[in-house]
């Protein structure tokens, strides 16, 4: 029989990902969303093949546009941006005016899926919400984002996802007991976990309509998407205490921590289980505590998981790196060494994999972004293009999707229903760019 | 008028009706379950994210079907200061949710006959074993596609189940601690260098963050492999690796480390792109504080009565945290303000600004946004909850009284629900042997 790893390569081959089909083929996505949560799960839908309409106010754009690290665009752009929004057209257009309302309505007629993350109840005066959009079109799945839900009594209150993170708890539980240093989850993941959860209750709900042919309203609460991961509230219903903060050490696995070994470098081990703990016993050269602390819950017990993370600790710090993977190879524990960003962008292990892409753009050339966390044989996700200026595919949609003529488009343009870019970085083209020769911004129909 | 027309007139009615109608719209009482047709096969075994991903499955209605060996699954251990019920640990108990439990060891023989049966009936499969152990033990991929073609099989590894690092780390086992180091969890918390020794370390997330990810993440993939399979009957592989999961769902570490070419520094408690975004010290405990536009930022000064250093902090260009002594002393300047207040006055006040920006003729005035950082035991008393619904209260005979977090997606038609949370080993061999290996 084939060796296993040769078949699996054969089956996942990053290279052969774009001809592969794609599952959301012919779905059209609305999406009213902006910033991280929200867009995150109208991109998902789009990297499976759906066409994802993104809408922005002309002149201003979506917020996150200008969503810069330490305030340095590149190439006039957000690279976060690019990877929230990749593979979507950007239709700029403003809501507030009926002529605007009318184009809406008419995308709604052919729309499955309408996502909005303003608010609650925003959508619905702007004429945009589920009320109004499912008397056009009754089978459309409508996903409203906030950050505490369409109703309750918090429901108005505005949110991010450091919002979300305070109000869950997610942020008490990071950090060293008895300090007054708090951290929060890193890298707005309470916007992206959230955003993926979002996609993943319209693909339940589009495998609904597939069954039923029925629509329906999904109220997403950031929030309680951040809760959902959290084991702190059914702790502290058994305990009837605070799980409190606990550091580097993980408290459900002894020994387990993050560590600083010989030669300088950050490693994190852990054994989950027995097999694993009496491997680590071994490696470090102390069979004795498999015998003392054979029964797991035992082991777990503050006093002693203590006793052992000080123990594995010192163990890593005589330690070089090189070593400690050759023990965990041969006793079988968990181990892995702190990568920082720079050592993930260039792991070559994740390139091979597909975790992390060259993208090539026309527009921006190059540029390096992670592929999806799940990898799919047969139809896997993928990027088509990178975001793109303000208002970018405005001729595209209004002739190709809703066969509006030059005439007709140049009114829009001139009543300001319809907008472009101003000279600000995060919404403009990049300088050396020649939007004039740009087929698609000038789409002059097939 | 149709009933469905009714529905959405009321709906759009004043914000009170709204309120009461979104809030019967969204019950799960007697709706239909959009998966209650998939019989999902969770063989997940000493890793966590794999019984995540299926719990998932099973809150929206799927028959989920956890084997274990007889012993039960060493996942059961893993528990916060080794607190247990009846030889159950907390997390185990949290993703036990809605499923049935045999005994079935895969190491046998006889028994790989009865999984394959099982598979015959069944839509998805879940492995977290070693890659390649369900291949050599004859049940992997490649073997279960041919008994059912429209299966849908998910890994979970920390490496995946393809390429050569896969390979090389195959003896390595998973743990949720080592795979926030490996996909740049750790390296993006803690102190920066100038604190000292162990602050400025890398810090782990205190949650499953990356377990949790990947087991959302694989029912993410698995959703959409199932997608193709009601359109096609074709089934697939999903693979997941653990020590990629986090940089993929955020993204940052991949396009930070390719455009600076170099690693971001750890800044502690302030935030890369935004200020104030971040957490300040109250009379009575401590909030957090978003107001990162320059309308917000304004507004946040007029409720802090700090408007004497608008000037210098004007735009957020004169905001970027890239000077971490700057950034600190305007950390302080915010903070000589806040301790001033309790939570509850400081989240008033941002509150009645922002009301009153929103209704002034000058739209557009800023939302200066406020709230305590709350403790887990605060968020499960506070009342906005409740009315949703989002804990609810189980006493079982074996377990005691618990609450969990459930109905975490609102949806009108087919929501996901939680309807038991029982998981003695083997409770419900018979139930599964009558129903499907007969």
């Amino acid at each position: 029989m084939e060796n296993y790893f040769d078949y699996t390569k054969k089956l996942f081959d990053p290279s052969r990902v774009n001809e592969k089909p794609e599952v959301f083929k012919g779905l059209r996505v609305l999406d009213f969303t902006h910033v991280i949560y929200g867009p995150v799960a109208a991109r998902i839908l789009g990297s499976y093949g759906a066409e994802v309409i993104k809408f922005e106010l002309p002149w201003v754009g979506d917020l996150w546009r200008f969503g810069v690290y330490w305030g340095s665009f590149w190439r006039h752009s957000s690279v976060c941006f690019h990877f929230v929004q990749y593979g979507k057209y950007f239709f700029s257009l403003n809501l507030k005016l009926p002529k605007a309302k009318e184009i809406i309505y008419k995308l709604a007629e052919k729309a499955d899926v309408v996502m909005e993350n303003f608010a609650s109840g925003t959508a619905e005066t702007w004429g945009v919400g589920y009320s109004q959009l499912s008397k056009i079109n009754p089978s459309i799945i409508y996903l409203s984002c906030a950050t505490y839900g369409q109703y309750g009594p918090m429901r108005f209150f505005p949110g991010w996802d450091l919002l979300a993170q305070a109000a869950s708890g997610a942020i008490s539980v990071t950090g060293y007991p008895g300090t007054d240093k708090y951290y929060k989850l890193p890298d707005y993941v309470g916007d992206f976990l959230p955003g993926n959860i979002g996609a993943l209750s319209v693909i339940m709900a589009l495998n609904y309509r597939k069954k039923t042919g029925k629509g329906q309203y999904i109220d997403l609460a950031q929030t309680e998407a951040l809760m959902r991961i959290m084991p702190h509230f059914t702790y502290n219903s058994i305990t009837g205490e605070e799980l409190g903060r606990t550091g580097n050490t993980d408290p459900t696995m002894a020994p387990s921590g993050i560590f600083k070994s010989k030669d300088g470098k950050f490693v994190a081990i852990a054994a989950a289980t027995d097999e694993q703990f009496q491997g680590i016993c071994q490696a470090m050269g102390h069979p004795e505590y498999i015998n003392k602390y054979k029964d797991s819950f035992e082991r777990l017990k503050s006093e002693n998981s203590k006793e052992l993370y000080e123990l594995a600790g010192k163990w890593v710090q005589e330690n070089t790196v090189e070593t400690l993977f050759e023990q965990a190879k041969r006793h079988r524990f968990a181990v892995a060494e702190v990568e920082d960003d720079y050592q993930i962008s260039t792991d070559e292990w994740r390139r091979e994999r597909g975790s992390v892409v060259m993208v090539t753009d026309e527009m921006y050339h190059k540029l390096l972004l992670p592929g999806p966390s799940a990898m799919l044989s047969k139809t896997p996700a993928r990027v088509k293009w990178l975001a793109r200026p303000l208002g970018y595919h405005n001729r595209y949609i209004l002739k190709k999707m809703l066969g509006y003529s030059d005439d007709e488009i140049k009114q829009l343009e001139k009543e300001r229903v319809v907008g472009y870019w101003d000279d600000r970085p995060g919404i403009k083209p990049p300088v050396y760019y020649d939007m004039k020769k740009d087929p698609m911004f000038n789409y002059k129909g097939d | 008028m149709s009933e469905k027309e009714q529905i959405l007139v009321r709906y759009g009615g004043t914000r009170k009706e709204r309120e009461i109608f979104l809030k019967s719209m969204m019950s799960p009482e007697g709706k239909p379950e959009v998966l209650d047709d998939a019989v999902i096969l969770d063989a997940s075994y000493g890793n966590l994210s794999g019984d995540i991903c299926s719990s998932i499955y099973a809150e929206f209605g799927a028959e989920v079907i956890k084997i274990e060996p007889p012993e039960g699954d060493p996942s059961r251990k893993f528990t916060h200061y080794g607190i247990n019920r009846n030889g159950t640990g907390i997390p185990f108990i949290m993703e036990a949710r809605n499923k049935r439990f045999i005994t079935m060891d895969l190491r046998k023989e006889a028994d790989r006959e009865d999984f394959k049966k099982l598979v015959k009936n069944a839509h998805v499969v879940i492995d977290t074993f070693k890659p390649g152990q369900m291949d050599e033990w004859g049940i992997g991929y490649r073997q279960l596609s041919e008994i059912n073609p429209s299966i849908v099989y998910i890994a979970i590894s920390p490496f995946g189940h393809y390429g050569k690092k896969a390979q090389e780390m195959i003896d390595i086992p998973d743990s949720d601690i080592t795979a926030q180091a490996a996909s740049g969890v750790a390296a993006n918390i803690g102190d920066p260098v100038t604190e000292g020794e162990p602050y400025n370390w890398p810090l782990r997330a205190g949650l499953w963050l990356s377990w949790y990810i990947t087991g959302i993440e694989a029912a993410l993939g698995g959703a959409v492999a199932r997608y193709y399979t009601r359109s096609t009957g074709e089934g697939q592989m999903v693979d997941v690796a653990t020590a990629d999961s986090y940089a993929s769902l955020v993204g940052y570490p991949v396009t930070i480390g390719f455009t600076w070419g170099k690693a971001r520094p750890r800044i502690g408690r302030h935030d890369f792109c935004l200020y104030p975004y971040g957490f300040w010290k109250s009379k009575d405990g401590i909030v957090a504080i978003a107001a990162p536009r320059d309308h917000d930022f304004r507004a946040l000064l007029k409720v802090l009565k700090l408007w004497k250093i608008e000037d210098d902090w004007r735009f957020t260009f004169d905001r970027i945290p890239d000077i971490l002594p700057m950034i600190e002393e305007f950390y302080k300047l915010i903070e000589n303000e806040t301790v001033k207040y309790t939570s509850d006055e400081l989240i008033k006040m941002a509150l009645e600004y922002s009301i009153k920006s929103a209704r002034s003729k000058w739209r557009g005035g800023g939302v200066p946004i406020i709230m305590k950082v709350q403790n887990p035991s605060d968020t499960m008393k506070n009342p906005h909850w409740a009315v949703r619904g989002s804990f609810k209260e189980f006493d079982e005979p074996d377990m005691g009284k618990f609450v969990l977090p459930v109905n975490f997606i609102k949806m009108s038609e087919s929501p996901p629900r939680v309807k038991w949370v029982k998981c003695n080993i083997g409770q419900d061999n018979d139930y599964v042997r009558k129903k499907y290996l007969q």
